[in-house]
């Protein structure tokens, strides 16, 4: 593969030098700019076995040509056309460095942001939304601290994706208001005539506006006419609009740097010193620490599960005999108030489709497939939402970071650090995310134990088919506790001893890797830090997983109400492709005590998300409440029990698998990851349920 | 004592020590120095109990595994 040419651009004093020795490690070359004595400084770097040649521009506000800096960098980027131009800005004064950016990506537009100098921004309680930035500017923005390093080996593989097509960028549009139709006129004319072709025609039209004089001179040189005729469209803009175009332009675009600036830049004010100190007095005390630390995630859970799901108030009050106010609380969770909601749409549609004349198959695949699944992806996006909004809280407001530290001992004893704290917490939301978060983990090792452990935590999905299971099989509220915060007991126990089992087995190390990590200061979490915190890592999962949950939702549909003999009317699902499909299961599913092609269906329907047992359960005996749909299928204590261990721990959903595959890139690890999870599924589950059949005569 | 060589772990909360040598591999030794951790810088130990130890330098607070701090020597300072 060829070289890939990137060159370094941005304005004076953002780090750029320091970003430039940073990427190639001292292997430099420097000679002067052709004809001028400045610097020209060019570095090579090899990348993920890809040579990049890394060009250093001059440190220029604008890319106006008006000194010798900006007539380089300019010429650099037309005449070179790298594969990738880096912008760098100063995360601490964004307002200042974007200007050089738009003016840039209006030029050329496969680039990446390096949103440099973060630990400063940090130290200082600046926040910056970097997917809004991503998304204003239409280029990847990342991260990066030149001083310390950090992010240079994300950044870099953000220039591979671009060069080579994996990330599409789009062109920056600024709005430049009253210039419009002139920019249009002009760009039309340019065109036609095929006039300084080796810009891009809108950024040309935009500069001969401004007043450009070596593009004018160029013009002239390609075309005196209509470079006279341009001149005189300038002149009439001036006149029409009563202003000069060139600072109409400018403001145009400063009014689009205070727009991003506003909504992705927040200062927050950090807690005083003192309080800070009695903070860190508790948080990192040897004894208090680690309880202060395992309250908060109790405390943050508890909220989280409770609007979410009603659990464990509902279960609370229902100890405590108000059976009446704990239902109301789990009508009124996100997962209740949803569930109703689209199960009246589903009616309504239904109504609708019959009243319109349809009949069969399309009234149900669209009532039921379609509708339910889209009800299934809302109910996750805001169970998601939610828990990330208090998760993101305690990250932001630095007690999390803290909690980290206070635990680290506790995780020593299984080979991990207390960074290995992060997923642990993130899987109570989402497996995904717990994977995904392995990622900022340094020592490699540690990285990935921890991501292979850490979808045996119960995610939010496994919550709501744990709590269906256990409502359906015990009447007592204080067995279904019970069963619940048992499995979640037993999962964090299984996190830790599973990490001591790979450590030892497959990594061959007792050792527990140093935790080294900075503490961001103390702040009142922001609102608006904390929601970006919750959309970037909401929109993360539903990139990851939103398409494959609708199109597995309607599939089931299909298998369920499709069979050899055509589409199935009434209750005959067990002559449907499902009943068949998860008859081949069921041998494996006897094992533990479930020898129906039902229970075997909902295990494999729940691979693909694990929510699935829930709607497989509805489908099958046609109604919606899940706790219902349980009994009517039947189901005794002892199985509910089996059955919740074997459903937590058989296999990560399909979601987990593809980001374990992004993370760990060694499939014999991820194997690796699922025959351990089938194993321990069938061994606790079969152990349970065999206990209980042999030894206290249960069935 | 003014001037009394120590590893990090026996600095004791609220003490000012100015690193004198870091005895870690080359790797680690990088994420130290990235971190700002240099021979002849200023550190206050904040946290020092069972855990790991913590630390102010340059206005920003670091946790540091008890392992690789104990090879962090400092010389104590007022
Ligand atoms: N805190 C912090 N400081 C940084 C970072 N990157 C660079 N600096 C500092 O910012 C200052 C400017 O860095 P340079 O690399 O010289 O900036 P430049 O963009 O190359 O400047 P010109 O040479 O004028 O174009 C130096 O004092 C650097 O140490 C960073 O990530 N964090």
């Amino acid at each position: 593969m060829r070289d890939i040419l990137v060159a370094l651009s941005g304005s004076p004093n953002v780090g750029k030098s320091t970003l430039f020795n940073r990427i190639t490690g001292g292997d430099v070359h420097v000679a002067n700019w052709p004809g001028v004595t400045l610097q020209r400084a060019e570095g090579r770097v090899q990348h993920h076995g890809i040579t990049l040649r890394i060009v250093d521009l001059p440190g220029t506000y604008s890319l106006s040509a008006q000194d010798v800096g900006e007539r380089i960098a300019r010429e650099f980027i037309v005449r070179e056309r790298p594969d990738v131009l880096v912008i760098v800005l100063d995360a601490t004064s964004l307002e200042k460095s974007l200007y050089f950016a738009l003016m840039a990506l209006e030029l050329h537009h496969k680039a990446v942001i390096a949103l440099n100098m973060m630990d400063a921004a940090e130290k200082r309680g600046i926040h910056v939304d970097v997917d809004g930035l991503a998304s204003k500017l239409g280029v990847p923005v990342v991260p990066v601290s030149a001083l310390k390093g950090v992010g240079v080996g994300a950044l870099l593989d953000r220039i591979l994706d671009v060069a080579q097509g994996k990330i599409r960028t789009s062109p920056l549009r600024v709005d430049y208001d009253g210039l419009e139709p002139f920019i249009h006129r002009i760009q039309r004319l340019i065109e036609s005539k095929g006039a300084l072709s080796r810009y891009p025609s809108r950024w040309a039209a935009i500069r001969l506006l401004e007043g450009d004089e070596p593009l004018m001179e160029e013009l002239m040189h390609q075309d005196p006419d209509l470079a006279r005729e341009v001149k005189a469209l300038r002149e009439r803009a001036g006149l029409e609009l009563g202003e000069d175009p060139e600072r109409i332009a400018i403001s145009s675009r400063y009014s689009l740097i205070d727009d991003i600036v506003r909504s992705t830049v927040i200062q927050v004010r950090l807690a005083a010193p003192s309080l800070a100190e009695r903070l860190d007095e508790v948080m990192l005390h040897p004894v208090m620490g680690p309880l202060v630390s395992v309250l908060l995630i109790l405390l943050t859970f508890f909220l989280i599960f409770a609007v979410n799901t009603g659990f464990p108030l509902n279960l609370i009050f229902a100890n405590l005999g108000y059976d009446e106010l704990a239902r109301m609380i789990e009508e009124f969770s996100i997962s209740g108030i949803l569930g109703s909601l689209f199960d009246w749409l589903s009616s309504l549609i239904t109504k609708w489709l019959i009243s319109a004349g349809y009949s069969g198959w399309p009234v149900g695949l669209i009532s039921d497939g379609i509708i339910g699944s889209l009800g299934t992806l809302a109910s996750f996006v805001f169970l998601l939402l939610i828990a990330y909004v208090f998760l993101g809280a305690m990250q932001d407001s630095g007690l999390f970071p803290r909690a980290a530290v206070s635990l680290d001992n506790l995780f020593r004893k299984f080979g991990l650090s207390g960074r290995a704290f992060f997923p642990a917490v993130l899987g109570m939301g989402c497996s995904v995310a717990a994977v995904v978060s392995t990622r900022a983990m340094d020592d490699d090792r540690e990285r990935m134990v921890a991501a292979m452990a850490s979808p045996l935590i119960p995610c939010q999905a496994r919550l709501l088919v744990l709590l269906a299971l256990a409502s359906a099989a015990f009447a007592d509220p204080l067995k279904q506790s019970a069963l619940t915060v048992s499995i979640y007991l037993l999962s964090f126990a299984l996190y830790l001893l599973i990490s001591k089992l790979l450590n030892w087995l497959v990594f061959k190390v007792e050792y527990a890797p140093d935790l080294v990590m900075e503490l961001p200061p103390y702040h009142r979490p922001s609102l608006r830090v904390v929601w970006w915190y919750a959309r970037s890592n909401t929109e993360h999962f539903m990139r990851k997983a939103g398409m494959l949950i609708f199109v597995v939702g309607v599939a089931t549909w299909f298998l369920l109400n499709f069979g050899p003999s055509g589409y199935l009317t009434g209750s005959k699902i067990s002559e449907s492709y499902a009943a068949l499909l998860g008859s081949l299961l069921t041998p494996v599913t006897s094992l533990i005590g479930l020898p129906d092609w039902r229970y075997a269906l909902a295990f494999e329907v729940g691979f693909f998300a694990k929510e699935g047992f829930l709607i497989t359960f509805s489908s099958i005996a046609g109604v919606a409440d899940p706790v219902q749909a349980i009994r009517i299928v039947g189901i005794t204590p002892l199985k509910a029990v089996s059955m919740a261990l074997a459903m937590n721990y058989y296999v990560p959903c399909l979601a987990t698998v593809a980001a374990l595959f992004s993370e760990l890139r060694i499939g014999k690890y991820v194997l690796l990851t699922i025959a351990l999870e089938i194993v321990l599924a069938l061994m606790l589950a079969g152990a349970v349920y065999w206990t209980g059949v042999l030894l206290l005569g249960l069935s | 004592m003014d001037g009394e060589l120590l590893p990090l772990t026996a600095l004791r909360p609220g003490r000012r020590g100015r690193i004198v040598t870091i005895s870690v591999g080359r790797g680690k030794a990088r994420r130290l120095m990235e971190l700002g951790l240099l021979p002849g810088e200023i550190v206050q130990v904040t946290s020092n109990s069972a855990g790991p130890v913590v630390l102010r330098t340059k206005g920003m607070t670091l946790a540091l595994g008890r392992n690789v701090a104990s090879r962090i020597w400092v010389e104590v300072v007022q």
